[in-house]
């Protein structure tokens, strides 16, 4: 029992969360015909179990909603159940809420009939499912149900013993001695079946706990190898038991954003050197990239990558790099910052750039968990105008990546949202490849990037849990990438 | 009413003859209750296993549901009603007829029939909890649905033993009391086949027929049931009409709810359904409950041991002969229709599985499926031994 609790509680305290680390609920902004949609999507904890669902709708007006869950792909994709109304509120009839079952683990869409003003539309996002922790029994539920077993026990052991000393005597007549005997015989009998029921009972549940916790998502484990400067990845399964690491293939990696690897490396404890990183395929094993000059220390790494059936995860790993690396530039796609340690206080709603640029949170009045709200950015010249030489960073108006300063949280969004924009093409009839990603709003791929555009940012995002986050916002000017870095403090 | 209209004869001592005689042949109220309690409950649970196989979402309010928990509720009511009269009341008869548990008196069924509804009322939060722990309704034998289906199953003993105890007293001196009681006992132990057979579904799939495990399933899960019916309810054909109810009320299930709409409300979806989808074809169990009823109509005076160990050989002899062809022919396209129900398939059954396909699955073959045949007649005569034990105690139940 106390194996299982600590099992539990480890469970309670560590959850990942898939697409990112600790933050499962999917934030994304939506445009679908002449509506636009900010659609948040709440994943339970346990699988099967019952997503919940919030759409803002601006743009042309929304009359209804209807909301319809199905995997990603595979043969299930083509069988939807029947849909769902989402309910308006009487308050805003632009705000919609709804539930959806998500009965199996894995990679699904939430598809989104829309009905308004402007006629029908309709989009769909994509949400992963993943059981992610078990639910320790509340104590007083832990009491009643205690009581009840005993009520249970002790009723059967008056009943066997009713049965044995009275039911076959005639009416009316009073048990005897031997009767009396063999009641108190059938007593001690039951209650030791009873509790060998119970104890089987136990053991069973027991059982039933520990292969539940099996299923518990864990991402694929990444191992960092440094040579030199040489920085090789391996993606596998890593046994808790064994102690081994077993490879795993990168076959069914899909590009995001033209990369098949987006590595964020952050160094402990301070937060205050991050990196925006691309390794390559190297082979079938493993990614690599020559690592760009870093201050010496422990970083922790988050690279994202997507499987072919759309389902993104987090993987993360602990890199320690010497203080005699080779030095070497940073790629032209790759992103660096140097802000103050979290110990210098906390970064204001202004963040000076290296080049003298500036980059300018509209920081809202109130930062609160588990609220979505589109989290804005503005880009700022050296002379404190907005940078007219503003381009798109990998296809994209810029990149935030929001992570808590306890390393429970990390989450790498996009001006769409916090899906991954593979799993997003996937669930509106993509193919999943980068073909078809100009056709996504709000990207620019087709461009490549010569155009400039408006040098402001919007990152849909709600933070999971109260806390000190810091963000990492990467938006591109001329050839330069710049990362701006703010600290919120969330309640 | 007079007390002695509402205790009729089925509960007045020996010693109220003219009472007996009076008012022969009248089943009081709450046996009728706790028979359409049970009956509730059946229905309910094969339509919410309907509704989990069409539909698949459910709430705590469908009315599946309702017609279990209208179970718990029916049961809770003659529990209260009748501990109360016999504990407190005035009623001499219902007294006497009753035994004492903790200071509390009323029929020994009352009280398995209320630990019965305790144990329902227990498993709803244990389950709530369940699921948001560990999910919604994966497997439907889980612990706290285990504790569902043994405090239903509770509810249905005491009924039985209710009906029992009246059906016992009667039978010295009152045959039409007797009789009716008697058929009464044989419905509800008709049911109870259904819920075992319930039980044991999962082994005894069709596609899984010629698989050693469903025999052993139903080896150790219906002799037990059939003997003690036997020798409970004293009738020469309990095991024949007990299955009986148990076809029944499986082949009007598979002409009845089709009848009803039904679309699955829940993904991932792998086959279309438009009606609400029924149970499989019953299993032909009446013709081994034939072969046991007269069987034992010949050898009554054998020692149990005996009867037990000639009565597993026989019904498992008798089962694999009739299902095994049986089985065979509701995999053909033969059996496509709506009276063998063949054609219907649940909302998540894939198109390549073996149920779609209408395939075996995993069949045995050879000294894996003579030695699980051998090990279902070995386990089918110890259930008949346990059933004519208790069956034989049961005939003594007076209160």
């Amino acid at each position: 029992m106390k194996r299982w609790l600590a099992l539990v509680f480890t469970l309670a305290l560590n959850v990942p969360a898939y697409a990112h680390i600790g933050s499962k609920d999917v934030y994304e902004e939506v445009k679908a015909g002449p509506y636009k949609l900010f659609v948040t999507i709440r994943p339970p904890n346990v699988i099967p179990g019952v997503a919940a669902l919030e759409v803002r709708s601006s743009g042309a007006p929304v009359r209804s909603i209807s909301i319809t869950p199905t995997p990603l792909t595979g043969e299930a994709s083509k069988h939807p159940p029947t849909s769902d109304a989402m309910k308006s509120s009487t308050a805003d009839p632009a705000f919609f809420t709804g539930s959806l079952w998500l009965m199996a683990s894995g990679s699904w869409q939430v598809h989104f009939d829309i009905d308004g003003s402007a006629g029908k539309a309709s989009t769909s996002v994509p949400v992963a499912a993943m059981p992610l922790s078990v639910l320790p029994m509340e104590r007083p539920l832990g009491i009643l149900l205690a009581l009840l077993g005993v009520l249970l026990v002790v009723g059967m052991v008056g009943i066997a013993a009713a049965a044995v000393g009275q039911s076959r005597l005639n009416p009316g007549v009073a048990p005897g001695p031997s009767q009396r005997r063999r009641a108190v015989a059938a007593s001690a009998i039951t209650l030791a079946v009873t509790l060998l029921l119970v104890y089987g009972g136990y053991t069973w549940w027991n059982a039933e706990a520990i292969a539940y916790a099996g299923d518990i998502y864990h991402p694929l484990s990444l191992t960092p190898i440094l040579r030199g400067n040489t920085l090789d990845l391996k993606i596998g399964q890593y046994d808790d038991a064994r102690h081994t690491f077993k490879s795993r293939s990168n076959d069914d990696l899909l590009p995001d954003h033209g990369h098949v690897m987006h590595l964020y490396a952050i160094r402990q404890p301070g937060m205050d050197a991050v990196f925006h990183l691309h390794p390559a395929v190297a082979s079938d094993q493993r990614l690599r990239m020559t690592l760009p000059s870093m201050p010496p220390g422990t970083y922790r790494l988050y690279a994202d990558i997507v499987h072919a059936n759309g389902f993104p995860e987090t993987l993360t790993a602990d890199l320690i790099v010497p203080a005699n690396v080779p030095p070497a530039p940073l790629a032209a796609e790759d992103a660096s910052a140097m802000p103050p340690a979290l110990s210098q206080g906390e970064l204001g709603t202004t963040y000076k750039l290296p080049d003298g640029y500036t980059m300018v949170w509209d920081r809202p009045q109130d930062l609160s968990a588990n609220t979505a709200s589109a989290f804005r950015f503005r880009l700022l010249d050296s002379a404190g105008q907005p940078a007219a030489d503003t381009r798109p960073y990998l296809g994209m108006a810029g990149h935030a990546a929001f992570v808590k300063t306890d390393g429970t949280v990390f989450a790498h969004t996009h001006p769409e949202g916090s899906a991954s924009m593979q799993a997003m093409m996937l669930a509106n009839g993509g193919s999943g490849e980068m073909a078809d990603i100009g056709t996504m709003g709000g990207m620019d791929m087709n461009s490549g990037g010569a155009q400039p555009i408006a040098p402001v940012v919007e990152f849909p995002y709600g933070f999971p849990s109260p806390g000190r986050y810091r963000i990492f916002i990467q938006m591109k000017h001329a050839s330069t990438v710049e990362t701006g870095v703010f600290d919120a403090e969330v309640r | 009413m007079s007390t002695s209209a509402n205790h009729p004869a089925a509960f007045a001592s020996p010693a109220a003859g003219a009472a007996v005689k009076a008012h022969s042949a009248r089943i009081p109220w709450y046996v009728w209750t706790g028979v359409l309690a049970i009956t509730s409950s059946s229905i309910g649970g094969a339509w919410d296993v309907s509704w989990h196989r069409s539909i698949g979402r459910d709430t705590f309010w469908t009315p599946a549901h309702m017609a279990i928990q209208a179970c718990g509720v029916l049961a809770g009511v003659i529990c209260v009603w009748l501990i109360a009269q016999a504990t407190l009341g005035h009623d001499s008869e219902l007294k006497a007829a009753s035994v004492n548990v903790f200071g509390l008196r009323a029929p020994l069924g009352i009280f398995l029939a209320g630990w019965g509804c305790v144990a329902v009322l227990t498993s709803a939060p244990f389950d709530n909890w369940w699921h948001n722990a560990y999910g919604l309704d994966v497997k439907i034998v889980s612990p706290p649905h285990a504790l569902l289906i043994l405090g239903l199953r509770g509810i249905s003993t005491g009924v039985m033993f209710l009906i029992l105890a009246a059906m016992n007293r009667a039978a010295e001196n009152d045959e039409i009391t007797f009789k009716r009681l008697q058929r009464l006992l044989l419905y509800v132990g008709g049911l109870a086949v259904v819920g075992q057979m319930f039980f044991v579904q999962e082994y005894t799939w069709d596609v899984e027929l010629h698989q050693a495990a469903a025999y052993i399933a139903m080896g150790i899960g219906l002799p037990l049931f059939f003997a003690l019916f036997w020798q409970a309810s004293r009738s020469r054909w309990a095991a024949t009409s007990t299955s009986i109810v148990y076809t029944v009320f499986i082949i009007a299930e598979i002409l009845i709810l089709p009848l009803f709409p039904a679309q699955p409300k829940l993904g991932p979806v792998y086959n279309t359904v438009t009606h609400m989808v029924p149970a499989k074809f019953p299993i032909l169990i009446v013709a081994p409950a034939l072969a046991l009823d007269l069987l034992w109509q010949r050898v009554k005076n054998w020692k149990p041991w005996q009867i037990a160990l000639l009565s597993g050989f026989v019904f498992i002899a008798v089962l694999t002969a009739v299902e095994w062809p049986f089985a065979k022919f509701l995999l053909s396209d033969a059996s496509k229709n709506r009276f063998f129900g063949t054609i219907y398939f649940q909302y998540n059954s894939r198109a390549d599985g073996a149920d779609r396909l209408r395939q075996w699955f995993h069949p045995d073959h050879g000294i894996v499926l003579y030695t699980g045949l051998l090990k279902a007649a070995v386990f089918a005569s110890i259930s008949t031994w346990i059933g004519l034990l208790f069956g034989r105690w049961m005939r003594g139940v007076q209160r």
